[in-house]
């Protein structure tokens, strides 16, 4: 059943990346960040496109690592699990990190 | 592992008849009218739902009918604002509650263990359970439209509408008690379908070579187990403040209309998949049958199913795109409802290229199969349309959101649902259809459908708004929606003629052969109509398909026959397949209806508003539940059963991962998502809701200590549970469990002392949460009470030993829970204490 798991991995850690980038939206907002420079631009939107790239790399390291044995249907589900999560994650939080502000 | 090494030798052949002889007496329903009150039977369960339910969907459709009629013209006298109110909130509230749903639980119940190769549902008693309560509830909901008092504030109801000061009388009362009566009955079949899914399927059938309808009814009940408890919880709390008021959605006393819109959508758009998704498991069982060729993309399709299940929890803020949230939720929301096409457009395009690759006989199922794909593609698409925001925006609440959702719901959901009778009828009948009547009617609804809704695109387009009952002021509307009507009437002449088109195949068909479609599926290797117990030997690695008819007849199979006289079913590895161990099922019994009777009561107590009286209900559905117990348990070690030769399993007494352990496992995943949506409750009022912070609190040192002995003697209980299990065999077994009960009951009267330190609930928001979590607890307080009697009752009277458990296990989980969500629930109170 670990492969059980491995396949759910993807779309779980697209749930909590979700997760995390609406938190920091709202620390951000409740702590001024829009307001803030850093030399890199803006804190808020750079801190929220920090932790959403660092999850892109997470998904990318669950679709490098699929070590999933067994049979030739369980590998698929695994790799296909694992790209669900990725692409969700680039796809739905993208719009959020560039669009978004604190109205 | 390959497949050799979990080949199981074949039984030796014995008589087909005798075999079903003596199957048939233990596993077939009681004669007469006590048959129809004491069955658990799948069969016999699953038809009852699937019947109710069409019934149900009569009703709703005469109420859409009555609709029709009153928005013909522009001027419609037929119906008063009032009543027409009443009529659109019921006809949506019985399409959603009272037929979609528990159309899919009963296919669910009727069809899996079929296909995956059982006797029987994990939980007879359970399916049953859920059935008598659907009923009851449906009954309920139906007598209020009689009354003149049927719910009327649209079947989402939204607060502050169906708020008391807007919905003084009992109808919004009815909604709410009668659906969370209802939904008892889709818990009770989501657990019931995971745990059948997991551990009853056949023998060396692991998940990845399961049929598709099994993933697909997989990822239906997973949805439906955190899907379902937000809605319930939404449900409690709108009901605590109507009938106690204590403030949850009032905004000057820091409740939030908009918590209720979060807790019903986050329901409520699951649900569109929840409903989706079995249709789809027929499609992808009738498809390649019909093209003759194995489906595509097995892999390709359960990842799909994978990423409908995640996403469809990701989207149900668009149905509040207008109300007023913030930027960042209109982007992740509307992006998340374009991307769920995806995954969708795989299954669609799997199922076309099926088609593509064989030759598809376009027999009557197909016709509706056919009729899916035009409708469901149309429904998809203006489903994009609205995810965009600003479209969604201009669309929003008008006629084009019903075009929309009824093209998505019976394309999605009706087509599919007919192709799937008309193409398992011979099994349910055994008997052929009578020809050209299911065509007609085919052409009927279809034509009548697109007669009906299509034009509802455009007078959407055109301003129309959705629930009114009048448009004097817009002739121009007037003649699209006489058409509308027109459409109306013929779909509905269309849904007449398919019934009376499955009642003539029932009873005047010729007799159907078996297997009639040449289909490949385990669920067509049985004589029809189908038995009650299904297969007179189990499927194993080598006999798990159509083709093992005979073999499985004769008793070459697993457990053959039921030399036992008790209702026996394989218990597999939930991966594997792998036989773990036999488990011995309830028989019929009345046990359910009088649990579904004192339930109901407690309902139509609260109803009527009778709240001092409710103890009594509360007692006895107790003392109902405590009955539930009595089957369990051994009081011997029973030899090894013998399934074939060379593989001998324990009794399910005499095991730990029983089934019950595996529900009661899935049951709390439900049970924490109802938990972590309380939460959210508390989150979201806290930080969104206007009129916070709450007033000074009047809790002190006197209810902190009380807490932490609460939490202290709940501890001393979790352990005492641990230990009743593990020192069983030994005297000191019944001591833990004593010792056990004893603390969870001083938890109880503990927490029963914070409450009345508690501020007056009816304060603020704040005050009522409190109450709740404090409630939430002492509830499942009760319920590990009882499991940790029925553990004292198994040691004392011998139910237990060195293998057996009694219901130890299911008593340790119950109470891990309640300590994990008091220590959770008293720290949210500390903090708000602090902060």
């Amino acid at each position: 059943m670990i492969w059980v798991a491995q396949m759910l991995a993807g779309p779980m850690l697209w749930g909590g990346l979700f997760s995390a980038v609406y938190g920091l939206h709202g620390l951000g907002c409740a702590l001024d960040w829009p307001d803030r420079a850093t030399p890199l631009g803006p804190l808020h939107p750079g801190g929220m496109i920090l932790l959403w790239l660092v999850g892109l790399g997470l998904h990318g390291l669950l679709v490098a690592l699929n070590r999933a044995g067994g049979s030739e249907t369980q590998r698929l589900l695994v790799r296909s699990g694992n790209w669900v999560g990725a692409v969700a994650s680039a796809v739905t939080l993208l719009p959020v990190i560039v669009t978004s502000s604190c109205g | 592992m390959t497949e050799d090494q979990h080949a199981i030798a074949p039984n030796p052949p014995r008589k087909a008849l005798l075999l079903h002889r003596q199957l048939d007496r233990v596993w077939s329903d009681l004669p007469g009218w006590r048959g129809t009150v004491c069955s658990v039977n799948h069969g016999t369960i699953g038809l009852r739902f699937m019947a109710t339910s069409f019934a149900f969907f009569a009703i709703g459709g005469v109420l859409a009918m009555l609709i029709r009629a009153q928005l013909a013209t522009r001027d419609g006298a037929f119906l008063d604002t009032q009543l027409y109110n009443q009529i659109f909130t019921m006809h949506g509230s019985i399409m959603m509650f009272l037929f979609a749903i528990p159309m899919l639980e009963g296919l669910s119940m009727w069809l899996l263990p079929k296909i995956l190769g059982a006797r029987d549902m994990a939980f007879p008693r359970l399916g049953a359970l859920g059935y008598w309560c659907y009923l009851f509830g449906g009954i309920i909901i139906l007598s209020s439209l009689l009354f003149g008092v049927a719910p009327d504030g649209g079947w989402f109801m939204y607060v502050p509408l169906s708020g008391k000061t807007y919905s003084p009388g009992i109808n919004a009362d009815v909604w709410l008690l009668g659906v969370t009566f209802v939904e008892i009955s889709a818990v009770a079949a989501a657990v019931e379908i995971i745990v059948t899914i997991l551990r009853l399927r056949a023998a060396g059938m692991a998940l990845t070579r399961m049929p598709l309808m099994g993933w697909y009814m997989l990822g239906t009940a997973a949805m439906m187990l955190v899907g379902f408890p937000p809605l319930i919880l939404g449900s409690i709390l709108l009901e605590l403040e109507r009938a106690f008021d204590w403030p949850f959605f009032e905004v000057m006393r820091g409740g939030s209309p908009m918590l209720w819109q979060h807790l019903f959508w986050l329901f409520g758009h699951p649900e569109v998949y929840i409903i989706f998704l079995p249709a789809a498991g027929v499609l992808s069982t009738i498809i390649p049958v019909f093209a003759r060729v194995p489906i595509l993309g097995y892999g390709a399709i359960v990842a799909a199913i994978l990423g409908l299940v995640f996403l469809s929890f990701g989207l149900w803020v668009h149905h509040m795109f207008t109300v007023g949230i913030p930027h960042m939720a209109l982007a992740f929301f509307s992006a998340a409802s374009a991307l769920v096409a995806v995954p969708t457009s795989v299954q669609i395009f799997a199922w076309i290229g099926t088609m593509w690759a064989g030759r598809v006989e376009l027999r009557l199922p197909m016709l509706h199969v056919a009729g899916f794909f035009l409708t469901f593609v149309m429904g998809g698409l203006t489903g994009v349309m609205l995810a965009m925001v600003p479209f969604n925006w201009q669309a929003h609440d008008t006629h084009f959101v019903v075009a929309h959702l009824h093209y998505v719901l019976v394309g999605g959901f009706v087509f599919p649902i007919l192709a799937g009778i008309t193409y398992w009828m011979p099994m349910i009948s055994g008997r052929f259809r009578v020809r050209a009547l299911g065509e007609t009617a085919f052409w009927l609804i279809l034509v009548g459908f697109h007669g009906t809704f299509f034009l509802m695109h455009l007078t959407g387009l055109l301003g129309m708004p959705r629930r009114i009952d009048r448009y004097p002021d817009n002739p121009e509307w007037e003649w699209l929606n006489l058409i509308s009507s027109i459409g109306g009437m013929v779909m509905a002449m269309g849904f007449a003629l398919f019934v009376l088109d499955i009642a003539m195949q029932w009873l005047f068909g010729r007799r159907s052969h078996r297997n009639p479609w040449r289909a490949p599926t385990l669920d067509w290797a049985m004589a029809l109509p189908a038995p009650s117990y299904n297969f007179a030997s189990l499927p194993g690695p080598g006999r798990d398909d159509a083709g093992a008819i005979l073999p499985l007849a004769r008793g070459e199979g697993l457990l053959p026959g039921a030399p036992r006289n008790r209702r026996e079913v394989l218990v597999t590895d939930a991966g594997t397949g792998r036989p773990s161990h036999v488990a011995v099922m309830p028989g019929n019994t009345a046990l359910p209806i009088w649990t579904a009777m004192v339930l109901g009561s407690f309902f139509l107590l609260m109803l009527a508003g009778l709240y001092v009286v409710t103890p009594l209900a509360i007692a006895a559905i107790l003392w109902a539940g405590w009955q539930w117990g009595g089957f369990m348990g051994s009081r011997a070690d029973a030899p090894a059963i013998q399934a074939a030769p060379g593989l001998s399993l324990p009794e399910h007494w005499q095991v730990r991962q029983t089934l019950a352990y595996s529900g009661t496992v899935t049951l709390l995943v439900a049970d924490g998502t109802l938990y972590a949506s309380l939460l959210f409750g508390v989150g979201f009022l806290t930080v969104i809701a206007p009129n916070w912070p709450a007033p000074v609190s009047g809790l002190g040192l006197g209810a902190l200590l009380t807490a932490g002995a609460a939490l202290s003697v709940m501890t001393v209980a979790t352990l005492a549970a641990r230990l009743a299990e593990t020192r069983r065999a030994t005297p000191s077994g019944a001591g833990f469990a004593l010792a056990g009960v004893l603390a969870a009951g001083l938890a109880l009267v503990l927490l029963g002392g914070l409450a009345m330190l508690l501020d007056d609930p009816r304060r603020h928001a704040r005050d009522a949460l409190r109450a709740v979590l404090l409630g939430y607890s002492v509830f499942h307080g009760v319920v590990a009470l009882m499991l940790g009697l029925r553990s004292l009752c198994d040691a004392r009277q011998g139910r237990t030993g060195s293998q057996r458990r009694g219901a130890a296990p299911v008593w340790q989980l119950f109470q891990t829970f309640w300590l994990t969500t008091s220590v959770l629930s008293l720290g949210v109170i500390a903090v708000q204490e602090i902060g």
